[in-house]
């Protein structure tokens, strides 16, 4: 048989492709369907916390913040609650990280607040002192890209089943009524506990500058994603 | 049976079977060598003696070699 | 089959590969260097507004490094070694030829656009698998030019018989292709919202749990079949060339082959340890990790049994001396890896510089000491003139394994110390330090690493000075070194 095999160079390759497939089949495909199933009471992300996710994303935040918390007393005394694979069932991309320059993010919405971030994103050294993570600036002048934000969530409705209402649906129009309706007046109540002007008057005159999505998704991570324990 | 019971059945016979794959592999190495039929030491000179005129280890196609070995 | 006296090893498409791997190992050296200072010296960060942030930077460096310096430096070995050990020249088929350039092309484009998407920040956030869904497609066609390319070439082999780099060639090209497709699988939002949004703007087929699965399966395979794999290739080829020593045993060199393929799959999700992965494979990962240090080791001791009675080289040949130090550090990170993938260990060792300080000794240990002495081997080959300066590789060698000792230990000492100040608790068992305690505690670490980083990009610029001084300035040579490559 060996000597058959290593006499074919396809069949050699065949060989090579079944034995490293071998693992990925058995280790990943059964706990699919176990997996992305999402924790009772958790809701969606809001058009303008996914908003806000891209903008994370954008920075690459994960570069040095977990979104994980690990089953340890240090942790859950550090970071709260560890954490749950259904807490993940609307996460795409996972944020998890793998490095931990800054601290856990998981459940910051629990307790940092909107001027906290605001401050902290400004100048973090200012807030922290002896923080080594850079000033986001250009997130208070760069605007949002909600329109694409709106698109992952139309994308993750029909493909994926994710919960969204009805009036996620696709085309200009409905973005429109959708963004008006519905992302606009949460970003002004974010804006409202604001103190930096500009940001108020681009929210005023209907922009959203990046930093409102993101804290609308920072102050999203924890509880209150979760119908009960709001 | 339900999946989990499949899986884990599964991986382990899987396993045991590469196991043995790789140790009988181990056997052919050695025993066709000892019996004269195959000499791999020989295939590390190939890195060795790599000028484009020099003589391959192998020069014929090994499936040809075998076919006429059976109609011998 | 006629013999055609004149014929030759074709290079051109080799060169090629070799002039990207030296400007790819300078930029991402470059900004790995000005990132690792950041972290010392966060007013670093302002340098180029938006873009120059320690998060935007940091993806740019691994995928420069990945993708541009350690895949160039591959591929400008594999078409100049699969020539060789497959007897048969690329001048020969023009189809191989074209394949050969195309693929260059194709991969120049890629990367270019790979570097100005990072940059602006449009990322899939998936490490090591950061770049969208148009270039994904586009890295799937490379892929498909080079096994073409690789099969091609082994159908009109004269060497009958496959070397075993060869083989460690095939497993990266089907791995890589395998783990890359499953991983990068992902819905364009443009299309399914009616044309809304960014059409660069994508979502991943998997979530939560799921997608880190399918990550780490690809980001630990990635460090497999790109990090070691090939470079495994590398060095059964040019060891043995450099040093008229053939393989030790190639029998062990088969069976370490595929001990590999079979035990390194598994070995993925230790990435995972104490995550919400299922507690089995998560111990699975653990007890694979560890049985990875057998094929491992057995590719490594084969590498240094290679030199048995004739260790004088590696004081006589620096060439020698990064290939011995090559394979040393390969077996140092082996057996580090398995370590950090004890669960216990690993609740320390997770989320802390000591990771970062393991993939750089292998990387910079392993996979560019390895890549440098293989450019050094090809360029008398390549471009017929003696390699410029035997001292200044001497220099360049000694600088940089100071600079990879200053990287690891560092970081081993900064890593633990963050790892324990973490789970520190006095007497009444509250925690001892804030987070930030545990930042600032730091800073003489990471101050060593930029240094390092420094020292290590300061032999590279050596290394890039003496390799074009050797393609354009040096003594000519009228014939084809055998083993030794000459250097003056």
């Amino acid at each position: 048989m060996f000597h058959w095999l290593e006499k074919r160079p396809f069949f050699f390759a065949v060989g090579v492709f079944l034995v490293i497939a071998f693992a990925g089949l058995i280790e990943i495909l059964p706990n699919f369907a176990e997996a992305a199933r999402p924790v009772e009471g958790l809701r969606p992300y809001t058009v303008l916390e996914l908003a806000g996710k891209e903008i994370y994303k954008k920075d690459n935040c994960i570069a040095c913040h977990s979104q994980l918390i690990r089953p340890f007393k240090a942790e859950t005394d550090r970071y709260g609650q560890y954490s749950l694979s259904g807490e993940y069932a609307y996460d795409r991309p996972f944020l998890w990280g793998s490095k931990r320059t800054g601290p856990d993010l998981h459940r910051v919405g629990n307790y940092r607040t909107t001027e906290w971030h605001e401050n902290h994103m400004l100048n973090p050294p200012a807030v922290v002192p002896g923080s080594i993570m850079p000033a986001y600036k250009h997130m208070f002048t760069n605007k949002a890209d909600i329109e694409t934000a709106y698109a992952e969530a139309v994308t993750v409705k029909n493909v994926f089943n994710t919960p969204y209402g009805d009036d996620i649906q696709p085309g200009k129009e409905a973005f429109e009524k959708h963004f008006k309706s519905v992302v606009l007046p949460e970003a002004q109540k974010i804006a409202a506990d604001m103190k930096n002007q500009d940001v108020k008057d681009a929210v005023a005159k209907g922009e959203i500058p990046e930093i409102v999505a993101m804290i609308a998704y920072l102050n999203s991570l924890g509880d209150s994603r979760y119908a009960a324990k709001k | 049976m339900d999946i989990r019971e499949l899986q884990g059945y599964a991986s382990f016979f899987m396993t045991i079977f590469l196991v043995v794959m790789l140790y009988g592999y181990i056997v052919y190495l050695y025993r066709s060598e000892k019996k004269g039929e195959k000499d791999y030491e020989k295939l590390g000179n190939i890195a060795l003696d790599d000028e484009i005129d020099s003589t391959p280890i192998n020069t014929s196609d090994p499936l040809s070699e075998e076919k006429k070995e059976q109609n011998k | 089959m006629q013999s055609n006296a004149a014929l030759e090893y074709d290079y051109s498409v080799a060169k090629l590969f070799v002039y990207t791997t030296i400007a790819f190992g300078f930029v991402g050296m470059l900004i790995g260097t000005l990132i690792a200072s950041q972290l010392a010296f966060p007013e670093l960060n302002y340098l180029f507004g938006e873009y120059g942030t320690f998060s935007r930077l940091r993806p740019l460096h691994t995928n420069v490094i990945i993708y541009g310096f350690t895949l160039s430096g591959i591929w400008a070995a594999f078409y100049y070694s699969a020539q060789r050990v497959l007897k048969v020249s690329m001048a020969e088929s023009k189809f191989v030829m074209f394949l050969g350039k195309l693929h260059f092309v194709l991969y120049m484009i890629a990367a270019v656009s790979m570097v100005v998407t990072l940059l602006l920040g449009i990322t899939a956030n998936k490490e090591y698998a950061q770049m969208e869904w148009p270039l994904d497609l586009l890295i799937v066609v490379i892929w498909v030019v080079w096994g073409l390319a690789m099969f091609a070439l082994i159908g009109i082999r004269r060497e009958k018989a496959l070397y075993i780099s060869m083989w460690y060639y095939i497993a990266c090209f089907l791995g890589v292709a395998m783990l890359y497709l499953f991983n990068n699988m992902e819905v364009p939002t443009y299309f399914t919202s009616g044309g809304l949004g960014s059409i660069m703007h994508s979502v991943s087929m998997y979530a939560g749990t799921n997608d880190a699965l399918v990550q780490w399966w690809w980001g630990h395979n990635a460090v497999a079949f790109v990090f070691t794999v090939p470079i495994i290739a590398l060095i059964y080829y040019f060891l043995p060339k450099e040093s008229g020593q053939a393989v030790y045993s190639y029998k062990l060199s088969l069976l370490s082959f595929w001990g590999l393929m079979f035990v390194y799959l598994w070995a993925g999700s230790h990435h995972l340890l104490w995550s919400t992965v299922p507690d089995w494979m998560q111990t699975m990962g653990s007890i694979f990790s560890v049985v990875l240090i057998l094929p491992s080791w057995g590719s490594a001791i084969n590498m240094l049994l290679t030199m048995k009675g004739e260790w004088n080289q590696l004081t006589e040949n620096p060439l020698i001396k990064f290939m011995v130090l090559a394979s040393t550090f390969y077996m140092l990170s082996t057996l580090e890896g398995p370590i950090q993938a004890i669960k216990s260990v690993n609740a320390i060792a997770h989320f802390t510089d000591w990771i970062p300080g393991h993939v750089h000794d292998g990387v910079l240990g392993w996979v560019a000491f390895m890549i440098m002495a293989a450019l050094f081997h090809m360029a008398p080959r390549m471009f017929k003139r003696e390699i410029y300066s035997k001292k200044l590789i001497e220099a360049q060698f000694w600088i940089q394994t100071t600079a990879v000792v200053l990287y690891f230990t560092s970081m081993w000492i900064a890593g633990i110390t963050q790892g324990m100040m973490w789970r520190a608790v006095d007497e009444y068992g509250n925690l001892m330090y804030s987070f930030i305690d545990t930042v600032t505690v730091l800073h003489p670490y990471y101050a060593i690493r930029a240094l390092s980083g420094v020292l290590y990009l300061t032999g590279f610029v050596m290394f890039a000075y003496n390799m074009i001084k050797t393609m354009t300035s040096s003594r000519e040579i009228s014939e084809e070194p055998q083993f030794r490559s000459p250097m003056a």
